[in-house]
């Protein structure tokens, strides 16, 4: 078993590919924010199952209530967008991008990559002091 | 840079596309206001009339990303300031010269927002740089 197979260090790696794939996409809404008739993405979080292997196609998105007549799926989400904080407005062009929106999930995702990174030193310190070397 | 090993890379030229059509914006912006009063050479003439950028969203294949590119640049069909100037050499026969259909207020509302949108794209270039230093930082551990 090589080193890259152990189960944290693939879930930390998966993780950190996501945090990058995200801020492709972040940069992108960004440099296109006067771009008419655009919308603003977002990526779907990975989920994992116990032993640290990403479960499902990098999570698959949940079923939203759109309306209160819908019934509620079972083991459905609360809501589609848990993130009730965050402002939505579209300009008269057809552009969505919110510039202070975007600036924060740029902020958050690097925050996030940075305890992603400082755990897999951590996780390598650990094999390191386990063959005794630390 | 294009492919699997480089998003980060990938992220900061998506971002440089934006300030770049953000840099050609402001060109467009600064030549509006700098022609503000430009009137016709000839009498009856018409004077500067003011460009609008437009800006469109194109799927680059090497990078395989959606980057924003400086689209055409129009001009303002609206219609130019008149003034009652007999002396003025580029008066027509009454006595009217154009002048361009610039309003300063407006430029200046345009640039403060290429402006913002120039430092969101700056904000994004540092925030990828500071994850590639920590991914290098791994290996200093």
């Amino acid at each position: 078993m090589s080193i890259n197979d152990l189960p944290v260090l693939s879930a930390l790696r998966t993780k950190m590919q996501w945090h990058q794939e995200r801020q492709r996409v972040l940069s992108e809404n960004v440099s296109n924010s006067d771009t008419p008739n655009f919308r603003p993405r977002e990526l779907v979080e990975p989920k994992f199952d116990k032993t640290g292997a990403p479960a499902g196609s990098m999570g698959p998105l949940a079923m939203a209530v759109t309306s209160t007549s819908h019934m509620t799926p079972s083991g459905a989400a609360s809501s589609f967008d848990q993130n009730r904080n965050a402002g939505f407005e579209t300009r008269p062009a057809g552009n969505a991008v919110n510039l202070e929106e975007e600036m924060m999930k740029s902020a958050n995702n690097q925050m996030d990559y940075a305890a992603v990174t400082s755990l897999y030193s951590k996780s390598l310190h650990l094999l390191k002091t386990a063959i005794g070397k630390g | 840079m294009a492919n699997d090993s480089s998003d980060f890379a990938r992220s900061m030229a998506i971002a440089t596309s934006g300030l770049r059509a953000q840099a050609g914006r402001m060109r467009v912006i600064s030549e509006n206001i700098a022609n503000a009063d430009s009137t016709a050479s000839t009498s009856g003439g018409d004077p500067y009339r003011r460009k609008v950028p437009t800006f469109s969203s194109a799927l680059d294949r090497t990078l395989d990303a959606q980057v924003v590119t400086l689209g055409k640049i129009k001009p303002d069909q609206s219609n130019f300031r008149v003034k009652y100037e007999p002396s003025s050499p580029a008066a027509d026969a009454t006595g009217n010269v154009k002048y361009p259909n610039v309003n300063s207020v407006v430029e200046m509302t345009d640039m403060r927002d290429a402006q913002r949108s120039y430092e969101a794209n700056v904000n994004i270039i540092s925030a990828t740089r500071r994850m590639i230093q920590r991914t290098l930082d791994i290996l200093k551990s």
